[in-house]
C-alpha cells in the first residue's frame, strides 16, 4: 500500500502534463467542432439540395463512424493523400468532426424547441431570416442546447484518452508508457482513472445544476 | 374613374381560399377597408378569422385569390419579389395572442432591435423612438427590464409599442387579449382605442364584443370559413341578417 | 486496397458483433439489479447505486477495458482479450441501462400502479403483465440508440488485440501504407452499414409497439 502511494506521488507530475495535453485537445476541439455543429445544424435544413446532402454525409459520417477509426484515418492514412498532420493536429481534425457531428443533432433539436411564434414575430418584423437567426433564434436555441453540450464536452474529455493509439501524449499514453516500464498497471491505470473522475465528476454535477437553474427560468 | 390616393382601399382582398390539406379553412372572401378604419372580425373558433389576417401578411399563403394590401399586390400561387415581402413588413405591423416578445432580450432592445436592423436607425435614434413608445403605452418604466418581469398585459402592450416602432401603416391583431384576464384585457383595449382614435387603420381578430361594437367602424362575422355578416358595427351586432349570424351574437352577447 | 484486402477487415465483422451484443445482453441484465438498488428506499443501497453508476460513467472506457485486461489480468486473473472487453463494456453498459430503466419507470403514468392495485392484480402479475410491456415500449428507443454507440465504442476492444473491424483496418495498414486512407475509410463505412438495419429495426419495432397502444 504504502508502495502504492508513493509510486503515485512519483508518477503524478507526468500523468498531469498528460491531462494537460487531454485537456487542451478537448478545448481545441471543442472550441472547432461547435460553431461547425451550429453551421451544420443550420444547413442540414437548407433549401440548396447539393449543400444539404453534403451537410447530411457529413454529420451521418461524423456520427457513424467510431473516433477511433476517424482519428486513424487522420494520423495513417491522410498523409498517403499528401497531408501529413501531427498528432496534436490529427486528434483535433478527427474529434472536431466527431464533435461537430454530434453536437449539430443537439443544436438542431435546440433551435426546433424555440417556440414558433419568435420566428413569426421575427418574420412580420421584418428582420431578414439572416437577422432572425442571429439575434431571435440561435441565442435561445443554444441556451436550451446548452446542458446537453456541456454534458458532450465531458464526453469529449473521455474520448481524448482514444488519442493514445496515435501517438499522442495525453494522460492515458502517459500511464501506458509508466505501466509498460514498470509492469505496475494496476497502480497507474487506477490513478489515471482517478484523474479522469477528478474532473469528470464535478464536471457533471455542475452541468447538472445547470441544467436545474435553466429549467427554473423557463416558462 | 380616378381614385385620389386616399381614396384607394388599403386592404383589397378578393376571391381568397385557402385549404390545410383536405380542410378547406376559407372560401371565397371578399372584403375592403380604407385607410383610417378600423374593422374587428368575429366569429366562432374554427371560423377561418385567424387564417384570414395571417394571410393578409403572408404567414400563411392564399391558394386562391388576389390580396391587396398597402399597395402590394399578393396574387395566389405566385410567391411575391422580395422587395414585395420587405415593404409588406414594414407596411403592416402584427400583434400575436401570445405576445412573442424575444425573452433574451430587454423591452427596450426588443422594440429597438428591429428598427436598427429592418430601418437602418442608429441605437441612439431607436432607443429614444423606443422610450417614447413606451411612454405611449404607459410603460416607461419597464425599459431596462426583461419581459418575463413584466404581466401579460403589459408585455402585449410592449408588443405593441414594437410593432409601431417600425412606423406601419396598418396594424393586425390577432386575438390580443384571449389569453389575459379580462381586467388586464382592458389595458391593452385601452391601447387599442388610442391608436384607433389617433387615424391607424387596424384589422382586429377578437372575441371581445364590446370593442368590435364601441371602438371599430366596421365588423365582419365569420363562419366555416366564409364571410357571414359585413357592416358597420351597430348593424351587424344588433340587428345581423343570416340566421347563424344571429345564433352566434346571441351566445357571446348579453353573456 | 485489394479486395482481398476488403475481405480480411470484413472478417472482423463477428468478433465486432459478438462483443457489442454480449456486452449489451450483459449490461442489459445487470442494469436491473442496479436500477432496482438506484430507486429502492433503503439509503445504502441508493447510495452504493449512484456512486456505482457515476463512477462508471466518469471515467473512459478505454481505461476500464485496459484495467481490467492489463491492470487486473496481468497479475491477479488471467483473462483473454475478448472476455476482457465484453466484461468492461459490458458493465458501463449496465450502469447506462440502469439509468435509462429509471427514466422509463418515471414515465409510467403513476395511475398505473394505482389500477393494478384496485385491480387486485398480485406483485409478480403486475409486473409481468401491466409494467414490462410499458417499460419494453418505453425504453426500446433509447437502448437501441445505446446499442447503436456500443457498436461503436466495440472499436476500443482493438486495442488489446480483439480481432474485430478496426483492429484488422490497423493491422492491413501497416502492410500497405499507402492505402492507408482507403482501409479506414472502409472500416469506417462497414460500422455505418452494420448500424443501419439497427436503426431501421429500432424504428419499425417502435412504430409497431406503437401502434398497438391507445395514444
Amino acid at each position: 500500500m504504502n508502495g502504492t502511494f508513493a509510486f503515485w506521488a512519483e508518477s503524478l507530475p507526468a500523468l498531469l502534463s498528460g491531462m494537460v495535453v487531454s485537456l487542451q485537445v478537448t478545448a481545441a476541439v471543442l472550441v472547432i467542432g461547435i460553431p461547425l455543429g451550429l453551421v451544420a445544424a443550420l444547413l442540414v435544413q437548407s433549401t440548396v439540395r447539393p449543400l444539404r446532402w453534403l451537410t447530411l454525409a457529413v454529420v451521418e459520417i461524423g456520427r457513424g463512424a467510431p473516433a477511433l477509426i476517424l482519428l486513424q484515418l487522420a494520423y495513417y492514412g491522410l498523409p498517403s493523400s499528401g497531408l501529413q498532420l501531427s498528432s496534436m493536429g490529427s486528434a483535433i481534425a478527427a474529434l472536431s468532426w466527431t464533435t461537430c457531428a454530434y453536437t449539430s443533432e443537439i443544436i438542431r433539436a435546440g433551435l426546433q424547441a424555440v417556440p414558433r411564434g419568435q420566428s413569426e414575430a421575427a418574420m412580420t418584423l421584418g428582420l431578414s431570416r439572416l437577422d432572425a437567426l442571429r439575434y431571435v433564434i440561435v441565442p435561445q436555441g443554444m441556451r436550451v442546447a446548452a446542458p446537453a453540450l456541456l454534458g458532450f464536452a465531458i464526453l469529449m474529455l473521455q474520448a481524448s484518452s482514444l488519442c493514445f493509439a496515435i501517438a499522442l501524449p495525453e494522460l492515458l499514453s502517459r500511464a501506458q508508457l509508466i505501466g509498460t516500464t514498470s509492469f505496475r498497471y494496476m497502480e497507474i491505470l487506477l490513478l489515471a482513472a482517478l484523474l479522469y473522475a477528478a474532473i469528470c465528476i464535478p464536471a457533471s454535477l455542475l452541468v447538472a445544476a445547470i441544467e436545474r437553474r435553466l429549467g427554473q427560468h423557463a416558462a | 374613374m380616378e381614385q385620389t390616393a386616399e381614396a384607394r382601399p388599403i386592404v383589397e382582398v378578393s376571391g381568397l381560399g385557402k385549404s390545410f390539406g383536405a380542410h378547406r379553412v376559407l372560401e371565397g372572401i371578399d372584403f375592403s377597408m380604407r385607410a383610417g378604419e378600423v374593422v374587428a372580425i368575429i366569429g366562432p373558433s374554427g371560423s377561418g378569422k385567424s387564417t384570414l389576417l395571417r394571410c393578409l401578411n403572408q404567414l400563411e399563403q392564399h391558394d386562391e385569390g388576389v390580396i391587396d394590401i398597402c399597395g402590394i399586390r399578393l396574387q395566389a400561387g405566385t410567391p411575391p419579389p422580395r422587395k414585395d415581402m420587405n415593404d409588406l413588413r414594414r407596411s403592416a405591423g402584427m400583434v400575436f395572442q401570445s405576445f412573442n416578445l424575444f425573452p433574451h432580450m430587454t423591452v427596450l432592445r426588443n422594440i429597438s432591435l428591429p428598427q436598427e436592423r429592418v430601418l437602418g436607425r442608429s441605437r441612439a435614434q431607436a432607443d429614444e423612438r423606443s422610450r417614447a413608445l413606451l411612454e405611449r403605452v404607459g410603460l416607461a418604466a419597464k425599459a431596462d427590464q426583461y419581459p418575463a418581469r413584466c404581466s401579460g398585459g403589459q408585455q402585449q402592450r410592449i408588443a405593441i409599442a414594437r410593432a409601431l416602432a417600425l412606423d406601419p401603416r396598418i396594424m393586425l391583431f390577432d386575438e390580443p387579449t384571449s389569453a389575459l384576464d379580462p381586467e388586464i384585457g382592458l389595458e391593452v383595449l385601452a391601447v387599442m382605442q388610442e391608436l384607433a382614435e389617433a387615424g391607424m387603420s387596424m384589422i382586429v381578430v377578437t372575441h371581445e364584443m364590446h370593442f368590435a361594437e364601441t371602438v371599430s367602424d366596421r365588423v365582419i362575422l365569420m363562419a366555416d370559413g366564409r364571410i357571414l355578416e359585413e357592416g358597420p358595427s351597430a348593424e351587424v351586432m344588433r340587428r345581423p341578417k343570416a340566421a347563424r349570424a344571429r345564433q352566434f351574437l346571441q351566445a357571446v352577447l348579453n353573456r | 486496397m485489394t479486395a482481398e484486402g476488403a475481405l480480411l477487415i470484413a472478417g472482423g465483422i463477428s468478433w465486432t458483433v459478438i462483443v457489442t451484443l454480449c456486452a449489451f445482453g450483459l449490461g442489459a441484465a445487470l442494469g436491473v439489479p442496479i436500477c432496482a438498488m438506484h430507486v429502492s428506499r433503503s439509503r445504502v443501497l441508493h447510495g452504493l447505486a449512484v456512486v456505482l453508476i457515476v463512477i462508471l460513467r466518469s471515467v473512459p472506457p478505454i481505461v476500464w477495458i485496459f484495467l481490467l485486461y492489463f491492470g487486473i489480468g496481468s497479475g491477479w486473473l488471467s483473462i483473454g482479450p475478448v472476455p476482457a472487453a465484453i466484461v468492461a463494456l459490458g458493465v458501463i453498459t449496465a450502469a447506462n441501462m440502469a439509468e435509462i430503466y429509471r427514466g422509463a419507470l418515471k414515465s409510467i403514468h403513476p395511475g398505473q400502479w394505482d389500477a393494478s392495485h384496485a385491480l387486485g392484480l398480485s406483485a409478480w402479475s403486475e409486473f409481468k403483465d401491466v409494467m414490462v410491456p410499458q417499460l419494453f415500449r418505453v425504453t426500446l428507443p433509447s437502448a437501441t440508440t445505446y446499442l447503436i454507440g456500443l457498436l461503436k465504442d466495440s472499436a476500443i476492444a482493438s486495442t488489446i488485440g480483439v480481432m474485430e473491424i478496426t483492429y484488422l483496418a490497423g493491422y492491413l495498414a501497416s502492410k500497405q501504407f499507402g492505402a492507408a486512407l482507403q482501409i479506414f475509410a472502409f472500416a469506417g463505412a462497414l460500422y455505418i452499414l452494420i448500424s443501419l438495419p439497427l436503426a431501421a429495426v429500432a424504428r419499425v419495432a417502435d412504430a409497431r409497439l406503437r401502434a398497438k397502444v391507445a395514444q
